[in-house]
């Protein structure tokens, strides 16, 4: 062999070799081979087939490049027995030797290609098996030359190494592939699972919400049902007061009439009580909508009023009127202000009567990510002191007899599933403010 | 229609003429599938284009060089690559469903891909802004979406095709890979409530080749244990081409779980001889013996499916096979008493 075409396959060698190291997968590092083995001219076309397991043996090239892909297209090439599977195409994964043919003009063996290949001004070729060691890939390297003879057995040999090459190159590929995939689904596996954590701690969440919204609207039953009765004793007064006056000669209706809108206001008074109790203890979380602060605030009212008037609680509100829309549960969100205002009632239980003043606050704040919606409620009771400060919002840290340290832990679960924030602070004079900010809707 | 898809791919006709040409193959396959008097039937699967890629075939966001993969049919096909996210599918196989119910008198079985065939459509060297998991997240989500339009839209059963597991196997012989593919498929699975999960089904055909001699040949002893973690109600298991059925068969004994049903696969697709009923009889009463009869049933090994690169195997020949299939069974059922 002429130093020059030792040169030229030594060239080509280290190209391929720096592509068995350079190709991110096994299709791209199949093609990188066959370009780079023809890219000196010195092969018509290269191309690499893999042996299908089908009845009909076929040999599927998977990677090809120089010039003759019509001959690719139109042969069909077999490993199996028969006279397709003659080609070194096939042969070569047969027999797992290399294969060639000197002169395609006349080996009988090519015969049913031989038409094809001389158009295409093939005149011999050559396979190499994709084997190395015990690894067997039942593919071949396939090379076709424009000369007769032009696979003499240093060739032969040299690129029956490069095969070897490119077999351990492949099985690393394919190993990674297997490395790859498995650590995808190792990581989707773990997202998912936290996923269904975050939705069972949700679901328990919602859960515990609803028991204990149950549980305070127990502890105000007393109050609330004081505070319908005092309707409904008004409505029978009037009743019988209105029964009474038309059974008089000449009934004044004026009278009558002004005394049925006092009891239609006094019904509608009691009905709303109780539709806000119902709509407080619905069971259903529901998917987070627009609330506006403002209407969460007035909601909670019917609820608290009873008991802070029994306690001579005087309650001021202080209301900004341009507080943004927020997304969230409405009846959780009211939830969270019930328990503050009943906290910040039961901590003015035992201050002087005077004292007995709770302030509802709404502001806007304007942050760097948009207007937030803040409500404070403040009290004037006896305060937490600062070494209670941190373990207000654990759950059952309570001071109170009767207390089971549920209210604060919950409602700050609440406030961070919508997004906001929860926090306390002391007064400069007396008590404590809750503060709850919420982000506005984007 | 293996014509009509070349001649689409050449231009020569157009989408709708496709679509038509789909429907009235569809609509031949059902009436004579339904004139084999299988209790179930299929709608040949005409449309797809090949079975792993069928619903994502036509998107822009594939390049045709992905991985080249030996299927279980034996056929190597190169997969086409993702070459951006996010991915969705392009015609989900309730599509297919949606063309097959109005013909369709009797119960459909529709076949979709699973999450692990798409999962080798990632490419190996990555796609920047688009991760694997956010990739595979993605199929996990397609799928179920379309497993629940396909139960929703009245399909009797639905089948994921399992079948690169021997695949699995090859490119990985720790077998994680293998384990991998049966995690992600479960996270499909898991996403059905175990009623649902009653007309779910896995198709594999993972069994020996008869044609083959290859020592990279793989073995359902290597397939089954793990392939039964697999939190399907449902398994069509390949075993008439198997050279040893009675072994598979003890496997299967061995690993299937509690209230996994069998779908034992009776006739050979690939065996150009037609059964006869007496064949495929002696099939179930062999597989009687160590499946209890409640959860055993009868399947063809794999579909009949043209590809769309192959004609070799005449519709005649599929239907008459599939006859035998059913009259075999009948007659197995009468000779365990189960009439
Ligand atoms: N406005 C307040 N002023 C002073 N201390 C308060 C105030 N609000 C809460 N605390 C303190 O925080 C503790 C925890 O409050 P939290 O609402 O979580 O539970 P609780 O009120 O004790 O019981 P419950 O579960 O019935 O609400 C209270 O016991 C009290 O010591
Ligand atoms: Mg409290």
């Amino acid at each position: 062999m002429s130093d020059r075409r030792l040169d030229r396959r030594l060239q080509t060698l280290y190209a391929c070799i720096e592509a068995l190291f350079q190709a991110g997968s096994e299709q791209e590092l199949l093609q990188c081979i066959c370009d780079t083995l023809v890219a000196d001219g010195e092969f018509l076309l290269a191309w690499i087939g893999y042996g299908e397991n089908d009845p009909g043996k076929a040999v599927r090239p998977v990677a090809q490049a120089g010039h003759g892909r019509d001959f690719l297209e139109g042969a069909t090439f077999s490993w199996g027995g028969e006279e397709r599977g003659q080609a070194p195409a096939g042969a070569a994964i047969r027999t797992g030797k290399a294969c060639w043919v000197d002169d395609i003009r006349t080996d009988p063996s090519f015969s049913p290609w031989r038409t094809a290949a001389l158009a295409h001004g093939y005149a011999s070729c050559m396979a190499v098996p994709l084997i190395a060691g015990a690894v067997d890939l039942h593919g071949t390297l396939n090379l076709y030359s424009a000369e007769r003879h032009a696979f003499e057995q240093s060739a032969i040999a040299h690129f029956a190494g490069l095969a070897t090459c490119l077999t351990r190159a492949v099985v690393a590929l394919r190993g990674h592939l297997a490395d790859d995939l498995t650590s995808g689904v190792t990581a989707l596996r773990a997202s998912e699972e936290r996923r269904r954590a975050q939705e069972a701690l949700h679901q328990a969440q919602t859960e515990l919400a609803h028991v204990t919204r149950v549980m305070t609207l127990g502890e105000l039953a007393a109050s609330i049902a004081h505070e319908i009765n005092q309707p409904l004793a008004a409505i029978i007064a009037d009743a019988n007061a209105c029964l009474h006056w038309l059974d008089a000669a000449r009934p004044p209706l004026d009278v009558v009439r002004e005394t049925l809108v006092a009891i239609a206001n006094d019904s509608d008074r009691a009905a709303e009580v109780i539709s806000r109790i119902r709509a407080f203890l619905s069971r259903s979380s529901v998917p987070h909508g627009p609330c506006d602060p403002a209407e969460v605030i007035r909601g909670v009212l019917p609820l608290v009023h009873p008991e802070l008037r029994r306690h001579g609680i005087i309650l001021e509100m202080s209301l900004a009127a341009d507080l943004p829309t927020v997304m969230g549960d409405r009846i959780q969100l009211q939830q969270v202000l019930l328990n503050l205002l009943m906290n910040a009632a039961e901590a003015m239980r035992e201050v002087l009567p005077e004292r007995r003043r709770l302030v509802v606050r709404s502001t806007v704040e304007h942050r760097d990510d948009g207007p937030w919606a803040v409500v404070a409620v403040e009290d004037a009771g006896v305060g937490f002191g600062n070494n209670g400060d941190a373990r207000l919002f654990d759950a059952f840290y309570t001071t109170k007899p009767g207390g089971l340290g549920m209210g604060l832990s919950i409602s700050r679960s609440i406030i961070d599933a919508h997004a906001g924030r929860l926090w306390a602070t002391t007064n400069p004079g007396h008590g404590a403010t809750f503060h709850v900010a919420l982000p506005g809707m984007r | 229609m293996i014509a009509g898809l070349r001649d689409f791919e050449g231009g020569r006709i157009s989408q709708r003429e496709l679509h038509a040409l789909h429907r009235s193959a569809i609509q031949d396959t059902i009436e004579r599938f339904e004139a084999t008097g299988s209790p179930v039937i299929t709608d040949g699967e005409q449309a797809k284009h090949s079975f792993a890629t069928y619903a994502i075939y036509g998107l822009e966001t594939l390049a045709p060089d992905g991985v080249p993969i030996s299927f279980a049919d034996g056929h190597i096909r190169i997969l086409p690559r993702v070459t951006a996210g996010p991915f969705r599918y392009k015609t989900p196989a309730d599509v297919y469903l949606d063309i097959a119910r109005p013909y369709a008198h009797v119960p459909l079985k529709q076949a979709v891909s699973s999450a692990s065939a798409l999962s080798l459509l990632y490419p190996q060297d990555g796609i920047r802004d688009y991760s694997r998991q956010q990739y595979l997240q993605a199929v996990v989500v397609e799928l179920e979406g379309e497993i629940r339009r396909c139960l929703h839209k009245g399909a009797h059963v639905v089948q994921m095709d399992f079948t690169e597991a021997r695949l699995s196997i090859r490119l990985d012989p720790t077998r994680r890979l293998l384990e991998s593919f049966v995690d992600l498929n479960n996270l499909v699975l898991e996403r059905f409530s175990v009623d649902e999960r009653q007309r779910i089904g896995v198709h594999t055909c993972p069994g020996a080749d008869r044609h083959s001699t290859h020592s990279a040949e793989v073995d359902y002893a290597e397939l089954l244990p793990s392939l039964f973690e697999l939190r399907a109600m449902n398994f069509y298991v390949q075993l008439a081409s198997e050279p040893d059925r009675e072994r598979v068969l003890k496997l299967i004994r061995t690993h299937a779980k509690d209230g996994q049903r069998i779908f034992v696969g009776v006739i050979d697709p690939l065996d150009p001889r037609v059964e006869t009923p007496e064949d495929v009889s002696e099939r179930v009463l062999q597989a009687a013996q160590y499946i209890p009869v409640d959860r055993l049933g009868t399947t063809d090994d794999c579909g009949f499916a043209p590809f769309s690169d192959d004609t070799s195997r005449t519709r005649e020949t599929a239907f008459a096979k599939i006859r035998a299939r059913v009259a075999g069974t009948a007659l197995a059922s009468r000779r365990l008493g189960l009439d």
